[in-house]
Order: structure tokens, then sequence, then C-alpha cells
């Protein structure tokens, strides 16, 4: 039976919208009553990048609970099933997913990220004809997409490619160049990616967009995956020192090693890197080094008042170092299926194609609310819409958010883009 | 330009520190023994863990957290002898060598699994650490660095002390050289296999603390080392020690310089290219000897 406090719960927790849609579609069913849905993630959950891995089981966790709280999916509880992809790679990945399938008949599948995986994810979802929300943040699954639409269809990118990093990174440097909030030594920008897809994209827009937007790249230096050993790279970047630094390798605790080795002869260089600094595991290896270092993503809890609830519930279930910023992926992935499975009136179930198919529908059609920002599926490639450069309606699409560490021992500062921004910009405090 | 070359030759002497020190370890048992431990990769990892256990979560001393390194590694690697090499030894002789080779692997296995359970996946700093730079006119050396080479040039000088002055050390390079004349001559060939990796599991626990001090802790952190080592160790010929530390330095050099000049993503190539030309030019290694095996 659906209690005052668990109605409540549902109600603050998902950030108000989901839990008031999913409570009032479950009105009359009797949560907990019906029939399991079982929903799996093929996570990362050891190696390399269990970090984020953890923080996305935790987003699950806390959506399932909150989704149940609120009644289920028209009375059914969600069931929630994790497959560790370890290291990934399209054969650990593909493999998990058809586990999850396999054994608990899942008609969804809500990834986090896993890498190398030549969106296989696609071909597993369509193959068995269930519903695959992942944060790959990746151009390669706009491209299947378009390749198949009508297979793919089950297949959705819950945030924008990672294409719209790289003019999203030079205008807002320009931006704030401009603004006289920092003067540029020179006009020369040094981009490190890794060797790895999704950085490299992001290098490739980066350099290929630079002189539009009035830069020169002086260094473009390729660094093994992972890697912890910057010393020679370091060297080159002192000598010839660029106005900014565009790391686009993404794993904290290189990052981190990265500051901690770059300060003991800091230049005076802007240092922009990617996703890994908003993760724990960043601060806490870095120390004070981290202070001054500017970040971006594509998809991230956004420190607003709609997202308050959640992120008090999250740090308060998951301890006060957990990485909501992170979570918060799995966390709307999972919300915006239970929706659209509700409304479908019911989630189907693996070589459904019609329930299934109607899911998807609603999926496609339905513009979504979440703690990250704004969902709406690109028809063309069924992700994320990018706010501010690839659509100006904050509305409908989510926002690119510049970050900056100022202080390792608080959470980062929003300072970008300005309709969302909570601090101003801080000179980092090597530079000179 | 004298600063840049520094930094290079700073990163690669501590690479090569490191590299050495894990390869020592194995090298030692694979010269003494005639066994590749492929759990050595988790013993270093389990080093840095037991130092982040007592420096960090129980707020110890980093020397404390040291000793506790050391301490874990050296009941590792006794652990192993007791539960599984001792058996295997008791076996077919024929087959120790690959016997040995797939159940360390398990053993390996089962440890990082073990310290992903206990400690979880998440990325953690580990606390023996130093900040800093000690600055001479415009070459900056990191106390970090500098602090890695000197331990591992100590513990060099320590393991070769021991292998050459001492009764141990002497039943260790008999065993070596012919474990059945060794038995005849009454050297307790079991102990020494005991001694031995029990010192290797030492070594490999300094190594987890220096590696995660540079880098950070998680479960596979052995991995690459381990995997460099194999590297240094083939280059060197297997069991050869003093060929292994040089080859570990060279290497390493090699690689920083290759980083530098060709770009950061040709440094592991290389140390692979090398591999390949040692193997087809020289196949007992740079300071190996040719092996004959008598059927």
């Amino acid at each position: 039976m659906l209690n005052r406090r668990a109605m409540l719960h549902g109600f603050v927790g998902a950030g108000a919208a989901g839990g008031a849609l999913l409570a009032d579609m479950n009105r009359t069913a009797k949560a907990q009553e019906g029939e399991p849905v079982h929903v799996g993630s093929a996570l990362p959950m050891s190696g390399f990048a269990a970090a984020d891995g953890i923080e996305f089981k935790n987003g699950l966790e806390l959506a399932a609970a909150e989704i149940n709280a609120a009644g289920g999916i028209l009375g059914r509880p969600i069931e929630l099933h994790i497959e560790d992809t370890k290291d990934q790679g399209a054969d650990l990945v593909s493999q998990a997913m058809q586990r999850l399938v396999d054994r608990y008949n899942t008609p969804a599948i809500i990834n986090g990220y896993n890498l190398g995986t030549n969106m296989i994810e696609m071909d597993v979802a369509a193959d068995n004809d269930i519903i695959m929300m992942h944060y790959n943040t990746l151009i390669s699954h706009n491209e299947k997409f378009k390749t198949d639409p009508e297979r793919y269809y089950g297949s959705f990118q819950g945030d924008p490619p990672e294409f719209w990093y790289g003019p999203g990174c030079l205008n807002f440097l320009k931006t704030l160049s401009e603004g006289g909030k920092w003067t540029a030594p020179n006009k020369k920008i040094a981009i490190i990616p890794s060797a790895n897809e999704y950085s490299i994209v992001i290098a490739n827009a980066i350099r290929d967009k630079a002189a539009e937007y009035g830069f020169e790249v002086s260094l473009f230096e390729t660094v093994p995956f992972p890697t912890n050993q910057w010393g020679p790279t370091l060297a080159k970047l002192r000598q010839d020192p660029p106005a900014a630094i565009i790391v686009t390798h993404f794993l904290p605790q290189d990052l981190a090693q990265f500051m901690v080795q770059f300060l003991t002869q800091p230049i005076n260089s802007l240092v922009y890197m990617q996703y890994g600094p908003s993760l724990p595991a960043f601060r806490e290896i870095g120390g004070a080094s981290i202070n001054g270092v500017i970040y971006s993503t594509v998809i991230g809890c956004l420190p607003d008042e709609f997202s308050k609830a959640y992120r008090e519930s999250y740090r308060a279930k998951f301890g006060p170092n957990s990485a909501y910023i992170t979570g918060s992926q799995t966390y709307d992935g999972l919300w915006m299926w239970a929706i659209a499975a509700a409304i479908a009136g019911d989630p189907g179930e693996p070589f459904d194609k019609e329930q299934v198919g109607k899911v998807a529908a609603v999926m496609r059609r339905n513009v979504y609310r979440g703690v990250n920002g704004t969902y709406r599926a690109d028809p063309a490639g069924q992700s994320a819409y990018c706010y501010p450069t690839q659509v100006a309606d904050p509305s409908l699409g989510m926002p690119h958010q510049f970050l900056q560490h100022q202080d390792h021992t608080t959470d980062p500062k929003l300072i970008a883009p300005a309709l969302y921004a909570t601090d101003a910009f801080l000179l980092p405090p090597w530079i000179k | 330009m004298l600063d840049i070359l520094t930094s290079i030759i700073i990163a690669g002497l501590t690479t090569g520190a490191l590299y050495a020190l894990a390869t020592v370890g194995l090298s030692l048992v694979w010269g003494s023994m005639g066994m590749l431990n492929m759990a050595h990769a988790a013993m270093l990892t389990l080093g840095g863990y037991a130092a982040f256990s007592l420096s960090s979560a129980l707020g110890l001393p980093a020397v404390v957290g040291f000793a506790g390194a050391v301490l874990a590694g050296a009941i590792a690697g006794g652990l192993l002898y007791v539960f599984i090499v001792r058996n295997l030894l008791n076996n077919d002789k024929a087959t120790f060598e690959s016997n040995v080779m797939i159940a360390t692997v398990g053993i390996g296995i089962a440890l990082e699994n073990a310290i992903l359970l206990t400690f979880g996946g998440q990325p953690l700093k580990q606390p023996i650490s130093a900040t800093g730079s000690l600055i001479i006119g415009p070459v900056n050396l990191p106390y970090q660095n500098m602090l890695i080479v000197i331990v591992v040039i100590a513990l060099m000088a320590l393991v070769a002390l021991l292998l050459a002055r001492t009764r141990i050390g002497r039943a260790i390079r008999a065993t070596a050289q012919n474990r059945e004349a060794a038995q005849l001559m009454g050297v307790a060939v079991n102990r020494v296999y005991f001694q031995v990796l029990v010192l290797s599991g030492a070594l490999a626990g300094v190594c987890g603390v220096m590696v995660s001090s540079m880098t950070q802790l998680s479960p596979p952190l052995g991995n690459d080392p381990m995997l460099k080592a194999f590297i240094m160790c083939v280059v060197a010929g297997l069991g050869n020690l003093p060929g292994a530390v040089a080859a570990a330095f060279g290497l390493a050099l090699l690689e920083a310089f290759v980083q530098y000049a060709a770009g950061a993503r040709w440094g592991f190539p290389s140390l692979l290219f090398v591999v390949i030309a040692v193997l087809i030019w020289r196949p007992a290694g740079l300071f190996g000897r040719a092996q004959i095996r008598r059927m």
C-alpha cells in the first residue's frame, strides 16, 4: 500500500516532477504487490573505471527506491540486476548485457558508460528487442543509429555526444578571454588526448575548430590509456608554454597525478580537463594541487534547487564523499524509462517488439527535465541535444557545464553557462 | 634546455627505479626456483593497501605503514610457499614450472578480487608520499622522486649484500645454480625456497607503496609494473639480477626519451620493440647465458 510518507519521498526524491507523474499513474495500483520488473545494468564495477561504476550503481539504486516508493511501474516494483563489465570492451559488455537478458528477462538495460565497445550495446538491444539507455557520450552512437533507425529503435544515449565538448570548450575559453576575466599570454593551446575513442574525438574536434575561435594548436600529444607518468609530456609543455592546456584524457586518478606533477614547475597556462575532475577520487588524490582546475561535462547533476532533494538523498544514502554528479546519470535514465514504460501501459519484455516499441516511442516523444537538465532525444541520432552549443533554448537541451575546483575541500563551482552558473571564474593560484 | 633534460632524466630514473624494484622480486624467484610468480602483481598491490590501511585508516605513522607493507608482502610470500609451492614441489619436478605458473595466476586473481571486495574499486590516495621539491638553479628535483630512487637503490644494495655476503645468500645462489647439487651439499632447499619467496614478497610490498605513491591505489595496481618487470627480465635474461636492474634503468630512460622525442604513445611500443629485437638476436637476454637442458 502506498502510504503518505512513501508518496512524499517519491515526490521529493525524484526532483518532484517524475515522482508526481508516476504516483498519479499508480493511484490505483498497489506497489510491491505486482510482479517485479527486472531492470539490468552492465557497469564497470571493478577495473580502472570502478569509481564511476559504483556511482552509476548508486544512482540506479536511489532511483529504484524512489520509483518503488511511488508505486513502481503501474504497481510493479523495479528489481535491479548489475553485471560487472570489468575493464570493458565489446566482448565483456555484450556478454554482460546478454546475461542480464537471459537470466532475468530484462525489458530494459540502463548502463552508465562502457569504453571500447564500438557501440555493440545497440546490437544487443536490437537483437533482444529491449530498451537500452547508456551514457557512453559518443558520436558513434548517432552514426550507428543513422545506419538503421528501425533496427536500433530501442537504443538511447542519455546525454549529448562527446563531439560537442570541442566547440563548447573553445567557446568557453574565448568568452573568458574576451570578458577580461583571463588574459591569455598567447593564442596557443596544447591538446592532450589519451588513446581511446571518447578522448580522441573531443581532441580532434578542438583541434579542427581551434582556428575558428582564434586559437593555434601548439602541441597535440596522445598519451597511453591509462597513464600516470606525465614527466616527458610536461617537459614539452614547459618548453613551449601555451595559454591553455586541454587534457581530454578523463581518468580522475591520472588527472590528479598530472596536477601533482605539473605543480612542481608550473607554467602560466589555464588547465582544462575532461570529466575526471568531477569524481571524488580526483580531489582525494590531488589534494590542494587541483585548486584552479577547470573541467566540463555535458552530463552531470546541476547544483540547483530542482536537484537539491536528489543531492541530499544521495549523500545521505551513499556517504558525504559520494559523487552525485555521476550517479545522476543512471538516476535520470531509470526515472525517464520508468515513466515512459508507465505511459506506454507496460514495460514489455525481451522479443516483444510491439510493446517495447511503444515505450521507445514515448521516450522519443517526451521532453524530460531531470536533475542533469533537459533530455530531448535528437530524432536523427537518439542522443540528447547540447545547450548552448547545439541548441539555444535551455528547455530543449542538456547544459554543457563548466566547473572549477576553487577549494579542494568543497564541491567544484559551476561557472558556465551563465544561465546556470553559481560562482564566478577565479584565476588559478599558479598563474602569476 | 637543462631543466627540460633534467625533468626527462628524473622521470626516466624514477620509472626505472620502480621497474627495477618490481623486476628484482620477480627475477629472484625465477632465477633461484625456476618459478614465474604470476601472483607478484597482486602481492605488490597488497603491500600498497597494507600501508594505506595502517597509515590512513588506522592513523599510524608513515614508518609503521611502510613496515606493514614489507610485512604483508613477506607474509604473502611465506603463505604462497606453505600452501602452494611446497605442495607443487612434492609432485612431479618436470611439470613444476608450468604448474606453479598456473597456480599463481589463480592466486593472483583471487588476491586481487579479495582486495577489490575489501577496499572497493574506488582509487585511493597513498598517504605515504613526500611533497615539495629541491630547487637547484634551473633544476627542480621533486622529493617524491628522490625518495623513490633513494629507497630503491638502498634496497638493491641490501639485496646484493644479502646474496653476496651472507649464508642465506650463498644458499640461494647455490640452489639457483643447481638445485640437486645444493641439496647433496646439505643446503636445505625447501627452506631456501621459503626464504626467497618471503624476500620477494617483502620487495613487492615496498614496490607497491612506491608505485602507489606516484599513482594511486586500485586493485589492478600491480599489473602494469608486473608487465614491465617481465619485459625487463626477458631483456636482461631471466634470473639475472644485476642485468635486470641495469635493463630496468636503461629501458626506463629510453622510454622517457622516446616519449619526449617521438610522443608519449610511443614509449611502451619502443620497449616491446627492444624485447623483440633481443629475442631475435640474443634469445637468452642481454646478460643471460644460453641454457642447455638435458633430457
